[in-house]
């Protein structure tokens, strides 16, 4: 079923780098399309916003990709065979988000996924043996921290009134 | 000569129906809605070839997120519906999602002769330990002295359904608890899940966020279970009995019990026919 290689071993080739790749983009884009998704459901704007935002950053990471990708056989690793463990270091947890979320909340939570992206690259660039494979691995880092800076401003922008949880004007309450 | 014949890869995103869930932000349900769309990617079947079948509640809504077929049934029928399905298209994967009180109070004796038949299913139960689309009464697995429902301010006082001791015990093939915290090791089991013939019973520890705020913690409470599967009833009896229901991220029990399949008379489906089979 997966061509993946285990956990603990660096990755020395190109087109498990790119699977990696492909995949960690992806789930990002569609974990913050989901946040997005539930927040706006929740009306819930300005966090909603942050992860719009956030979800279309990563679409135009994907998009390269794809297309860096296209004419490329890349080999099939299983979601569990990916050396993250779990879910990808970008993908935000379903369960750490709350309609209660403050847009600092948000923000600050995203920030943590991005640094751990990076992390990834980085480490993967620091172990690799292959030169190619370091060569994208960085360059997929510095992108990386171009969402922390980003995210980092955005922080800094945060006012009193986006530290504060979001009040709910209908809250959930037990049947009587 | 190359076959042009290529088997057609999926992705998780092609699982997944146009509509937007509307479960709480945060709820345990998402993940498996994802870890569900995972498995069939990796297993590649074509979604014209699955099935997710459901009850009622909040979890019951998974077949309305998905693009496989669909069948939103009533409150606890989930298992007899996905049972005639299957019988009556064995060819189908079948699915069956819902909560622990679709499952287990409503739907219990289903669930029970579903365990005991043996059919080719997968049931996924979302157990979050209260009825959470009524706002918030305790449910079959509540613990007894949950006050957090007017209906029982001091707890029900009743000792909680067990449902894989029960499962176990009624013949279920297949048995794995997982933790919604932990959504790829859940894909894994769920494939292994649809690949074990017979009946495959799936926990899932799915938070209520809205109702039993306190679950959050599950995250930090669950550990991995320690020991792997048997095939040996009596050894997961004793695991399970022994086990405070935090133990996950692994199978459990994987039992040989062939499938129940029926064989059935080819007809040529006229209505006459039919008449005629059950005249008396």
């Amino acid at each position: 079923m997966s061509e993946g290689s285990t956990q603990d071993q660096p990755i020395n080739s190109l087109g498990v780098l790119l699977a990696h790749a492909l995949a960690m983009e992806t789930d990002a884009a569609d974990r913050y399309g989901e946040l997005a998704d539930q927040m706006e459901m929740h009306r819930k704007k300005g966090v909603a916003g942050i992860f719009r935002r956030l979800q279309n950053a990563e679409q135009k990471h994907l998009a390269e990709l794809e297309e860096l990708t296209a004419e490329m056989d890349l080999p099939h690793i299983a979601p569990w065979d990916f050396k993250w463990g779990g879910e990808s270091p970008e993908a935000i947890a379903v369960g750490r988000v709350s309609y209660h979320m403050s847009v600092k909340g948000a923000v600050l939570l995203a920030l943590d996924h991005e640094k751990q992206a990076y992390e990834f690259y980085r480490r993967i660039a620091n172990q690799t043996s292959d030169s190619e494979v370091r060569r994208l691995a960085r360059q997929f880092a510095d992108e990386e921290l171009q969402h922390v800076a980003w995210l980092e401003e955005w922080r800094d922008k945060c006012g009193p009134d986006d530290e504060k949880p979001l009040d709910d004007p209908d809250p959930p309450l037990s049947q009587e | 000569m190359e076959s042009c014949a290529q088997k057609k890869t999926y992705k998780a995103k092609d699982y997944k129906s146009e509509l937007k869930p509307i479960w709480c932000p945060g709820c345990g349900d998402y993940t498996v809605l994802n870890s569900i769309t995972r498995a069939l990617a990796e297993l590649g079947l074509p979604p014209e070839e699955v099935a997710v079948v459901s009850g009622i509640g909040c979890s019951s809504r998974i077949p309305a997120y998905t693009s496989v077929y669909g069948f939103h049934g009533v409150h606890g029928r989930a298992l007899p519906v996905a049972t005639g399905l299957k019988l009556a298209r064995p060819d189908l994967t079948v699915l069956v999602t819902g909560g622990d009180g679709d499952g287990f109070s409503i739907g219990g004796n289903h669930f029970l002769h579903a365990c005991r038949r043996n059919v080719d299913l997968t049931y996924i139960v979302m157990d979050n330990q209260v009825y959470g689309m009524t706002k918030g009464q305790a449910s079959p697995t509540t613990a007894p002295d949950w006050e957090g429902s007017k209906l029982t301010p001091d707890g029900t006082g009743i000792n909680p359904f067990q449902p894989l001791v029960v499962g176990l015990a009624s013949g279920a093939n297949f048995i794995a608890r997982v933790s919604a915290s932990d959504p790829i090791n859940m894909a894994k089991i769920i494939v292994e899940a649809i690949q074990h013939p017979g009946f495959s019973l799936v926990q899932v520890l799915s938070p209520c966020v809205t109702f039993r705020p306190e679950q959050q913690e599950w995250r930090d409470i669950v550990r991995t279970a320690v020991v792997d599967y048997t095939d040996d009833a009596a050894r997961a009896a004793r695991r399970l009995m022994t086990d405070d229901g935090f133990n996950v991220g692994k199978v459990l029990y994987k039992g040989s019990r062939p499938p129940f399949r029926p064989e059935f008379e080819h007809t040529d489906g006229s209505v006459a026919e039919l008449e005629a089979r059950f005249a008396l």
